[in-house]
């Protein structure tokens, strides 16, 4: 385990969340495999597109 | 047998045997804070208490690995404080952290900063499973 997440990069760490959360919610709010399944892509790439989003936001930040 | 088929049988059951108890609720509601999913097993829904239990054990297990922060009882931050509560909500997990995490926290590097989050995150997750396993324990409508 330590060896698997223990040099997880950023995206990386962000990508196992946001599929984990997404999975989760999914199951909380819908009912039926087409309705999650649906669900479950969306909210993954709305956590995607709003992480990079914001990430390229706060890029002049960093200069 | 269809898995959505399979949830809408059993809750049909359990809509026939009544509305349910707020001891059942209750029962549910205490076993699934303490292990993920087991307050959705108890209820018979065997897909969602096993979701719940792999996304959100992975995810405290993943915080632990990356050598996340657990936040005590003792916090006299405001913010620590928070902290201890979100990381209370992951139930085996925060009380087996220090057995799982046996070289200890690392928060000065940005892995176990990340590990922090991924661990409050599962926290706060197995709370909304718990309001979820009580509310069908009461006999309330899914979705």
């Amino acid at each position: 385990m330590n060896y698997l997440f223990g040099s997880l990069t950023h995206f990386a760490a962000l990508v196992f969340f946001a599929v984990v959360v997404s999975l989760t919610f999914a199951f909380l709010s819908k009912r039926g495999a087409v309705e999650r399944a649906k669900y479950a892509l969306w909210a993954f790439l709305a956590f995607l597109l709003v992480a990079i989003g914001i990430g390229w936001m706060m890029y002049p930040f960093s200069q | 047998m269809d898995e959505t088929v399979d949830e809408t049988v059993d809750e049909t059951k359990n809509s026939a045997a009544g509305k349910g108890s707020q001891v059942m609720a209750i029962v549910a509601a205490i076993a699934g804070w303490f292990v993920p999913g087991l307050g959705h097993l108890l209820l018979r829904r065997w897909t969602k208490a096993a979701v719940y239990f792999l996304c959100i054990g992975g995810l405290a297990c993943a915080g632990l690995a990356m050598r996340g922060g657990i936040f005590g009882s003792g916090a006299e931050d405001l913010f620590d404080r928070l902290g201890y509560f979100a990381d209370l909500g992951a139930g085996v997990f925060y009380f087996l952290a220090h057995e799982l995490q046996a070289a200890g926290p690392d928060v000065a590097h940005a892995t176990g900063d990340y590990g922090t989050r991924l661990f409050a995150a599962a926290g706060m997750l197995n709370l909304l499973t718990v309001l979820e396993a009580y509310d069908i324990g009461r006999g309330g409508e899914t979705k």
